[in-house]
């Protein structure tokens, strides 16, 4: 583990020390070789069990995926902020490097915890870094507001998590993960127990989020820049998903009747959300209306409780992360270009930008699920299992997966085809920078098509 | 391994291999030459033909049908995904004929593009169409066809939107994706039915295992999957919007490959299919209604090629009756043959349009048999074999679904509505070559008109040979599996041929009629009913959008996430926190005598609680 996070840490003195001229590119390759160093997790010995054990971080089947994720994105985010931070003075890009890499320490950490109250320390811990990118860097004066909305949810979600994790210890006397499955399951039957469920729960469906809890999602993404949407949409958002599923097994004789009403608020959001991206006119507020959508399904999948539910979740949720981040960079590009995120003002592009188009094809692809993306197989998981627990679910799932090709390929339409409006005169041509952008993006997404088993979880 | 099992697959990966390789060599930066196109696509597809007889050979003489499973591709504890090859009758015999279309297709979009300087890229995109194709095909496992059918989909979005920066053709492109979409539910409704009831994609444990359980539902996904795919009557209007796309994507996906691809999902599972009666006679009164109703809006279209996309829908209806008369066998039949004659009829509606300087309004063409008789003969070729003439290669299929519907106890409103489309094809059949072929010009007098040249003549002399004989070859080669009616009346003998001539009598009287006006204004509402569609798109086309915006719009984005959400959640918090704040901070002003009156007022309280 530590492999990993000295490394990491140790990227803020580099990012200080290094000569103005290297900063980006030292950075990016710091960080890309810390990626690849954790790309050895994935293969782990141990089949089932924990790896890479430490006194208080491990791995397993569940978390290297996400911790694999999270290292993956920094370089990412570093590659997608280099243009629009250049006009900044050098020690303001430096900071701003900084609080990516701490981010990403606290990540890693809340991805390898072993006991849960490290773990809720450092999912409220990544709450600061993320503000500020949301409030400081943003660029409108809506992202203050955008600001106190994505703190004030998170915040009184978590809240409750924090009691619910205390009476934990008091009854268990552990709140490590690793032995927490075995200690006998509590009789839970007074109305306080069942508020001691939604305790748990709460924190991590409003950072799902949720549909109803979700207002802070589509604010944050819109107004934060393109690192604060990428690392929001492609990691933080999964924070939610994978605590869920950890705290799922402690939760077991209640969630069975319990989860039914939040599954259908899950589903339900499905189609309201991807109804409102068929009428979004801003690119990242369309963005992020889908990844609402896509995480429904993901709720919807652990609160099932099948094995077939969780691998779908798991798997859907990384390949949500590279995909909602790659589109969030492609939204960026025309951003940049025409300084509005507005779809209509930049259409045409396919005219001007061809390669930019492919990526754009590839990446609505991903977002509509095709067979046979990753996004596909965790999709149909979890139709699969959903359908097992009710018939009916069909008629939302289904009419959610029609929903998104509609607005998946709405978006692609709106953006590449089509006559080029005349205002555009001159757009900058594409940079290879943003070429390697998009490909680090999906080409781990195409590749894992052939190893899907690599990001299952348990059921591997 | 048995030797036949290993040519068979051999012959695939080559062929497969045959396929990619122009694919992923065109991925080089150095951009391609511009005969790429004729020079590697063209022949990969025509080598990859070649190869495919050989299996065709081997089933032929041995009967020879397998499995491959080669590898396993995903696993959980008790469900595996596996990459398997199924060569059975149906993919044997699909594969020659698609890559012989195709290879014919290919050469007449040299022809027909070569003006468009991303030829290269439209070749390209056609490959990796025919790839999913043949995975689609070839797939003996669900998971594997699902990716073949997206991928088809897929790419026919592509091809249909190729003129990108017409509204029409992004348009059509969309709403082909959103009409297969729908499909797809059902699709992938019957997957989860059955990984989670039998626990097995691979389709021979499917059979097996499926004996035992009832069937309706997950049929009826898989009927709606080949109703969004094959445009059955309901899912139907993508197809004549389809062919904004350029004239060979026609010739290709909507006529001979892709659109065919429902029908032959109900094929492959056509041992679910046949003991479940409920699903047949859906599948029947589905493709009797589809089939009438289609060659009805076919009857007045003026734009050449939606006719033939109309003939197309009303063939897939035909099959889907045969679908639903629980003969599987027979709708194969009619698939291989309808895309012989239906690609040709298409590249000689290319052909035309080229020649007429891009026009396709039927009633601005007329005497082409002079100026393009090759073309022109051709296109009757193709008008007779798909009217059901004889001995060319519609009637060997078509004969015998009519034969096979006239035998059957089934059903006689399908039945009858099946026979008024049979001789309405030769209505619309005879239209086509009247107001092209016959008559006098009645186009522009500068209109480069010119066939000679092997590009055009080779695909369609090609494809005219394969609408003559293939059906002969097909049928006089291949063992029935359920055995035909030998026996019956004359006149049900006779009943196809007889429809069809009938129709082509009244036709004819009809064409007569027109230069002699009876009546000052024609029955309009008719004649609106068949060239507005049925009304079908009218309807369908704005209500349903136009509900699911205004969901999108007025509900889930104002009422709920701006009003609600906003009023109960931050809102609320604001207005509730506000009062007290207020207050405290008001009573904080430095004034002495409300600090002192509160001191003394908890200081008596104290008191009072410290008294008592």
């Amino acid at each position: 583990m530590l492999k990993i996070l000295l490394p990491t840490i140790m990227l803020v003195p580099t990012i200080w020390a290094v000569p103005a001229k290297y900063l980006w590119s030292t950075t990016l390759s710091y960080s890309l070789i810390i990626s690849l160093i954790s790309l050895t997790w994935l293969k782990s010995s141990a089949e089932s069990g924990w790896s890479f054990l430490s006194p208080y971080m491990a791995t397993d089947p569940l978390s290297t995926p996400l911790l694999a994720l999270t290292c993956w994105l920094l370089p990412l985010m570093i590659l997608a902020s280099q243009n629009h931070t250049a006009p900044e003075p050098i020690s303001r890009q430096r900071t701003y490097i900084t609080l990516l890499t701490s981010l990403q320490i606290f990540l890693i950490m809340a991805f390898s915890a072993t006991e849960v109250i490290m773990f809720y320390i450092m999912f409220e811990a990544t709450l600061i870094p993320t503000l500020v990118i949301i409030t400081r860097w943003g660029n409108q004066t809506e992202r203050l507001n955008a600001g106190t909305y994505f703190l004030f949810y998170t915040l009184a979600g978590s809240l409750p998590l924090l009691v619910a994790l205390l009476l934990l210890q008091n009854n268990t006397g552990t709140l490590s993960l690793l032995t927490l499955q075995y200690t006998p399951s509590m009789q839970l039957s007074s109305f306080a127990d069942k508020l001691w469920w939604a305790g748990c729960l709460l924190a991590f469906l409003v950072k799902m989020p949720l549909y109803g809890a979700h207002l802070w999602l589509p604010k944050a993404h819109v107004e934060a820049p393109i690192a604060g949407s990428m690392v929001l949409a492609a990691v933080l958002l999964k924070l939610g998903g994978y605590g869920m599923m950890r705290m799922m097994i402690m939760l077991e004789p209640l969630t069975k009747e319990l989860s039914y009403p939040f599954i259908i608020f899950a589903l339900w959001g499905v189609i309201m959300t991807g109804s409102i991206c068929l009428r979004q006119t801003d690119l990242k507020s369309l963005i992020a209306y889908s990844s609402v959508s896509h995480m429904g399904l993901v709720a919807a999948g652990i609160l099932i409780q099948t094995s077939w539910g969780f691998t779908g979740a798991l798997i859907l949720m990384i390949a949500h992360g590279l995909t909602s981040s790659a589109l969030f960079c492609l939204a960026n590009t025309n951003y940049e270009r025409t300084h509005s995120r507005t779809m209509i003002l930049a259409r045409g592009l396919q005219m001007v930008l061809p390669l930019m188009t492919a990526w754009w094809f590839i990446a609505s692809l991903a977002n509509l699920a095709l067979p046979p993306l990753p996004n596909l197989m965790g999709e149909l998981m979890i139709i699969t299992s959903l359908f097992h627990w009710s018939w009916w679910t069909i008629a939302l799932t289904g009419g959610g997966t029609l929903i998104t090709a509609g607005y998946s390929l709405y978006m692609f339409l709106m953006t590449q085809r089509g006559p080029l409006p005349a205002h555009i005169i001159s757009l900058d041509p594409t940079h290879s920078r943003e070429h390697l952008l998009m490909a680090l993006h999906l080409l781990p997404l195409i590749l894992l098509i052939s190893k899907p088993e690599l990001i299952w979880g348990w059921t591997a | 391994m048995h030797l036949t099992s290993i040519m068979m697959a051999t012959s695939l990966i080559i062929i497969f291999f045959l396929l990619a390789f122009p694919v992923l060599t065109s991925f080089s930066p150095h951009p391609l030459p511009s005969n790429w196109a004729l020079t590697q696509v063209k022949t990969a597809v025509k080598w990859a033909f070649f190869i495919s007889i050989l299996p065709l050979c081997l089933f032929l003489n041995e009967d020879a049908e397998t499995i491959i499973t080669s590898w396993t591709w995903m696993n959980t504890h008790t469900f595996d995904v596996n990459i398997s090859l199924k060569f059975d009758i149906y993919s044997i015999i699909f594969t020659p004929v698609a890559l012989y279309v195709t290879w014919s297709i290919l050469e007449f979009a040299s022809w027909y593009m070569h003006a468009d300087p991303n030829m290269n890229r439209f070749f390209k995109y056609l490959l990796i169409f025919l790839i999913a194709m043949i995975i689609l095909v070839t797939a003996n496992n669900m998971f594997q066809l699902f990716i073949g059918w997206e991928g088809v989909g897929i790419m026919s979005f592509l091809l249909i939107g190729w003129w990108y920066g017409r509204a029409d053709a992004n348009t059509a492109a969309l709403q082909a994706v959103i009409y297969n979409r729908v499909g797809d539910i059902g699709l992938i409704f019957a997957m989860a039915w059955i990984a989670t009831s039998l626990n097995s994609w691979e389709m021979q444990q499917m059979f097996t295992l499926s004996k035992d359980f009832d069937l309706t539902y997950p049929l009826i996904g898989l009927i709606v999957a080949a109703t969004g795919k094959s445009a059955q009557f309901g899912l139907h209007p993508w197809l004549p919007s389809a062919m904004e796309g350029p004239t060979p994507v026609s010739a290709l996906l909507h006529s001979s490959t892709m659109v065919v691809a429902g029908i032959f999902l109900l094929i492959r599972m056509s041992p679910m299919l046949e003991n479940n009666q409920t699903a047949l006679t859906i599948c029947l009164c589905l493709g009797a209604l589809t089939t009438l109703f289609t060659a009805t809006c076919a009857l007045t279209q003026n734009d050449i090629k939606k006719i033939v996309a109309f003939s197309t829908s009303s063939q897939l209806g035909l099959m889907m009756v045969t679908i639903g008369l629980n003969q599987p066998q027979l709708a194969f039949l009619h698939i291989c043959t309808h895309a012989f004659f239906k690609a040709m009829l298409f590249l000689c509606s290319g052909s035309i349009i080229h020649s007429l300087n891009d026009e396709q309004d039927i009633r601005k063409m007329g005497g082409m048999h002079h100026l393009t008789p090759f073309t022109s003969s051709c296109l009757t070729i193709g008008s007779l074999a798909l009217t059901g003439t004889p001995f060319l290669a519609g009637f060997f299929s078509k004969d015998a679904i009519i034969e096979a519907l006239n035998t059957s106890y089934l059903n006689a409103w399908a039945l009858f509505l099946t026979l008024l489309a049979t001789s309405f094809t030769a209505i619309y059949s005879l239209r086509v070559i009247f107001f092209v072929s016959m008559g006098h010009p009645r186009f522009n007098p500068l209109s480069p008109i010119n066939e000679n040249n092997p590009t055009v003549i080779n695909p369609i002399k090609r494809l005219a040979w394969g609408s003559i004989i293939a059906g002969l070859l097909i049928t006089s080669n291949i063992t029935p599996l359920k055995t035909p009616v030998m026996s019956m009346p004359l006149l049900l003998k006779t009943a196809a041929l007889a429809v069809t001539i009938i129709g082509l009598l009244t036709a004819l009287e009809l064409a007569s009629l027109t230069n002699k006006q009876y009546k000052p204004t024609p029955k309009l509402s008719p004649h609106h009913f068949s060239n507005m569609l049925g009304f079908f798109p009218m309807v369908i086309h704005r209500l349903t959008p136009k509900l699911n915006l205004a969901l999108g719009q007025t509900i889930a984005s104002q009422t709920i996430d701006q009003t609600w959400l906003e009023k109960i959640g931050p809102k609320a918090t604001t207005t509730l926190n506000l009062p007290m704040i207020t207050t405290t901070n008001n009573i904080q002003q430095g004034m002495i005598k409300t600090y002192l009156s509160l001191f003394f007022f908890t200081f008596g309280l104290a008191l009072l609680l410290l008294l008592y």
